[in-house]
């Protein structure tokens, strides 16, 4: 495809997928672009660092709003690439030096808090980041060598504040873009299902440890090129501006202007900055410093925004995917799964002892037995959720349902089948999606009708969100989801539980077009309607151990 | 070995107070699951009350207050840091809590967490405070090492605490009544148990709790509400490094000022690290810790 037929495409479906919205944000960065003519140097540098800070705020916002991810340390990130940057100007290095490199320094910091910290449960990390957080801002005003201890750095002036509030402003305008872009990405719509249900999505194979390390780095970039660039226009690292207050301010942003919304930090940058001229206001009347009356009513107004339960000042608004003409075939390479001689033990008892099945590509398998047989073990054990105490286990890739109804409630149908399918994205990688490059939007292309075709097949509405179906609805979407993952062998926990007569039928239908498809698939039912109907061969269970095989 | 006695003292003196917070924390989240990160300011709320009362807002010298007037004072702190400590939990908290939302109870007590630190600092904004002492002691001198009795005291009444808060939730009803929130909080709803009560008041005596050991060791050097902050924190440090175990929470916690107390006066040969560590090595050594764990971790939970 030439240059001009890639542009005049990537024209069409931004006109497609343009909305309203879009129009008043892009008419409003065009007003703002002239408030060099309109302010002093002194307020256009106030709003360039409010600017900077909404920055920070976006890259935060993807990592909360997206990711689920309660990062409390996003002031620590934006220090790193204050002091990377200052240090780089301080020995002569320009602005287009210092600031990337302030983003790699924030991304590397990040990532390393992530690689630390992200498997803890949500709590944990949040008091992981915000002890982080505290480090850093303790290390910066007491470790002289580190940032020029209580005095700070004094860097040279780089660009006027007119230069800063145009650049601040771009990068205020391409945070947004780069959050709708991500969003929507295999790395967004991955982070959104983990987020939803961690288990599920590890479950249909997502990388979830990886999507969120690769979450914070995109989050801890945003906030070093912030800090980079932050200093350079204050002309000085002060450490006590990069204390947990900081960190605090732009979780407070980030949730009164709207986590999910690419422009929802920005928005509340937007409040905080009217508050804060409230702050003076009331400050020079009740001869309160103005930092002062300016956390508490940032304080004030975060609790206000949690106590009413409000989800932020900008929405955001349904995500819309190409409608693809040519559907990829996603049918895997006939391969299956064999294990050979599985063994798990919880203390003394053996849930499954000495098992060995092979599940041949193009078949479906049931596994049957009473409750407690080890039914749901073996499932476990076969799709590498809990490691054996002895066996082998080889397959080209599994992905599992799970036994309860678990889907992700957030998300549409069609955004199930996007993020199972991330994995197999060639093109969908972090930089292509930024960019959109015409091989990524053609194979976005390809994998949304793909999966159109496959939702449509099994009767599931593709563009309703997937806590409105109903039950039987949602199990088939868990298989349909399952299935996305690209993954040659499925096991399937009874599919059939909850789902009505009908449903359950429809539930056969998609496993035995699955099954022709090539796929290995081992289901485990209590119905045994659905297992006649759909198992090529029984295997039953008992005590851990198979009884018989037919 | 001079060193070494004072090190101790003091560090067993600091660290018994981070340990009672991260007693705290503990019961906090093994009831609710939540991390109160504003801990440490409703203890500066708790000793800046007592403050308030016993001397008002203005100068004050250690001994400038006697012991009746500094006994209300003292009660009239821990009333209010117990009941901020509920109303924190009633009001932003168990709402998100009920819900499963994360991001919502850790933005809710953290506004709490900032609300009562900036209201703080508004009206007690000088940068530290010398808090009063009904009780002056004095110091011991033992082979060449200056030890306060100070520290003993605080150290063994923190440990005396600890006790009556272990009795407390092993041995009484009401400690019965907490394991078994812990153990399922619908569990616990269904059989009839007043839970949001009984959280509430938990909520309330790890408050108060932890007020009263740091207003017994407020005397000790000059206070602000970044000091009381950085005692929420360490007791924070201390409670996640063991996940919330309240005993070994007390441990960690005594640990970490061992450490803080080593950091800063211990010399290896001409060299020391000295009081800019103070702070940093005992966060990078428990963050080291809680990674470590994190390894270990798996939250698949279907």
């Amino acid at each position: 495809m030439s240059a001009l037929a890639a542009f005049s495409e990537a024209a069409r479906e931004t006109r497609r997928t343009w909305h309203r919205r879009a129009s008043l944000a892009t008419a409003a960065f065009a007003v703002a672009a002239f408030a060099p003519f309109v302010f002093g140097d002194s307020r256009l540098a106030d709003l360039a660092g409010g600017l900077y800070l909404a920055v920070a705020a976006t890259g935060l916002a993807f990592a909360v709003g997206v990711g689920g991810l309660p990062s409390l340390a996003q002031g620590a990130f934006v220090a790193a690439g204050a002091v990377v940057s200052a240090r780089l100007l301080q020995v002569g290095a320009p602005t287009v030096v210092a600031a990337p490199l302030g983003a790699v320094t924030g991304a590397a910091s990040a990532a390393l808090v992530a690689l630390l910290f992200v498997r803890l449960p949500r709590a944990g990390l949040a008091a992981a980041t915000w002890i982080v957080a505290w480090l850093v801002a303790t290390a910066l005003g007491s470790l002289g060598w580190f940032f020029g201890g209580t005095e700070g750095l004094v860097v040279t002036a780089g660009p006027s504040p007119a230069g800063h509030y145009e650049l601040a402003l771009a990068l205020t305008a391409l945070a947004g873009v780069g959050f709708a872009a991500l969003a929507r990405s295999p790395l967004g719509l991955g982070l959104a299902a983990a987020r939803d249900r961690q288990a599920a999505a590890a479950a249909c194979g997502l990388p979830v440890q990886r999507l969120r390390v690769t979450a914070f780095a995109v989050s801890g970039a945003a906030a070093g090129l912030a800090g980079a660039l932050g200093v350079e226009l204050a002309g000085i690292g002060d450490p006590s501006q990069y204390g947990p207050y900081l960190s605090f301010k732009l979780f407070v942003v980030v949730l009164v202007g709207g986590a999910v919304a690419p422009l929802g930090a920005t928005a509340g940058v937007i409040v905080l900055g009217i508050l804060s001229i409230a702050a003076e206001a009331i400050g020079s009347v009740e001869n309160v410093a103005h930092a002062r009356s300016h956390a508490l009513l940032a304080a004030i107004m975060l609790l206000g925004v949690v106590s009413l339960g409000w989800d932020g000042l900008v929405r955001p608004v349904r995500r819309r995917f190409p409608l693809g003409r040519q559907s990829r075939t996603d049918a895997p390479e006939r391969r299956g799964l064999t294990a050979r001689n599985l063994i798990k033990r919880y203390g003394v008892v053996a849930a499954v002892d000495d098992v060995s099945l092979t599940l041949e590509a193009g078949t479906v398998t049931a596994l049957v037995g009473p409750n407690g047989s080890g039914k749901t073990t073996v499932l476990r054990l076969l799709a590498d959720a809990v490691r054996p105490d002895a066996g082998t286990i080889e397959h080209d890739g599994v992905a599992r349902t799970l036994q309860a109804t678990a889907v992700f409630p957030t998300m549409t149908a069609l955004e199930h089948l996007l993020a199972a399918a991330g994995p197999e994205r060639r093109h969908g990688g972090l930089v292509r999606s930024l960019f959109a490059t015409p091989k990524a939007r053609a194979e976005e292309a390809e994998f949304v009708a793909a999966a159109r075709t496959s939702l449509e097949r099994a009767g599931v509405p593709p563009d309703t969100a997937a806590s409105d179906l109903p039950v039987g609805e949602q199990r088939l979407l868990m298989v349909l989801t399952a299935a996305a993952s690209g993954a040659t062998t499925l096991l399937v926990d009874e599919p059939s539980a909850g789902a009505s007569p009908t449903d359950a039928e429809r539930i056969v239908a998609t496993l035995a077009h699955l099954r022709d498809d090539g796929r290995a698939i081992l289901v485990v039912e209590h119905n045994l309607g659905v297992v006649e109907r759909i198992a090529d061969r029984v295997v039953e269970l008992d005590g851990g151990r198979i009884v018989e095989t037919s | 070995m001079a060193l070494a006695l004072q090190i101790l003292a003091s560090g067993f003196a600091a660290g018994a107070v981070y340990g009672l917070v991260g007693v705290g924390h503990s019961v906090v989240f093994r009831l609710t699951g939540v991390v109160h990160f504003a801990f440490g300011e409703l203890i500066a709320l708790g000793v800046f009350t007592t403050l308030l009362v016993a001397a008002g807002s203005g100068p004050v010298s250690q001994t400038s207050v006697g012991g009746g007037r500094f006994l209300i004072a003292l009660l009239i702190g821990l009333v209010v840091t117990a009941a901020a400590s509920a109303g924190s939990y009633f009001l932003a908290i168990e709402p998100y809590r009920a819900r499963g939302s994360t991001i919502g109870w850790v933005a809710a007590s953290l506004a709490v967490a900032f609300t009562v630190r900036t209201l703080l600092v508004v009206f007690f904004d000088r940068p530290a405070y010398v808090f009063p002492d009904p009780l002056p002691f004095g110091v011991w001198r033992l082979g060449g090492a200056t030890i306060q009795q100070r520290s003993l005291v605080v150290a063994g009444a923190a440990l005396v605490l600890a006790a009556i808060g272990a009795w407390l939730l092993t041995r009484t009803r009401f400690g019965r009544a907490l394991e078994a929130i812990a153990q399922d909080f619908d569990a616990a709803r269904v059989v009839g148990l007043p839970v949001t009560r009984l959280v509430g008041v938990a909520f309330a005596l790890a408050g108060a709790w932890a007020g009263l050991a740091a207003i017994l060791a407020a005397p000790s050097a000059a206070f602000d509400v970044d000091a009381a902050a950085r005692y929420g924190l360490y007791g924070l440090l201390a409670a996640v490094i063991v996940w919330f175990e309240p005993r070994r929470a007390l441990v960690v916690g005594v640990a970490i000022g061992l450490i803080q107390a080593t950091v800063t006066s211990a010399h290896v040969g001409s060299s020391e690290l000295g009081p800019a560590y103070r702070d940093v090595i005992p966060f990078v050594l428990g963050l080291g810790l809680l990674a470590f764990r994190a390894r270990r971790t798996t939250e698949a939970v279907e």
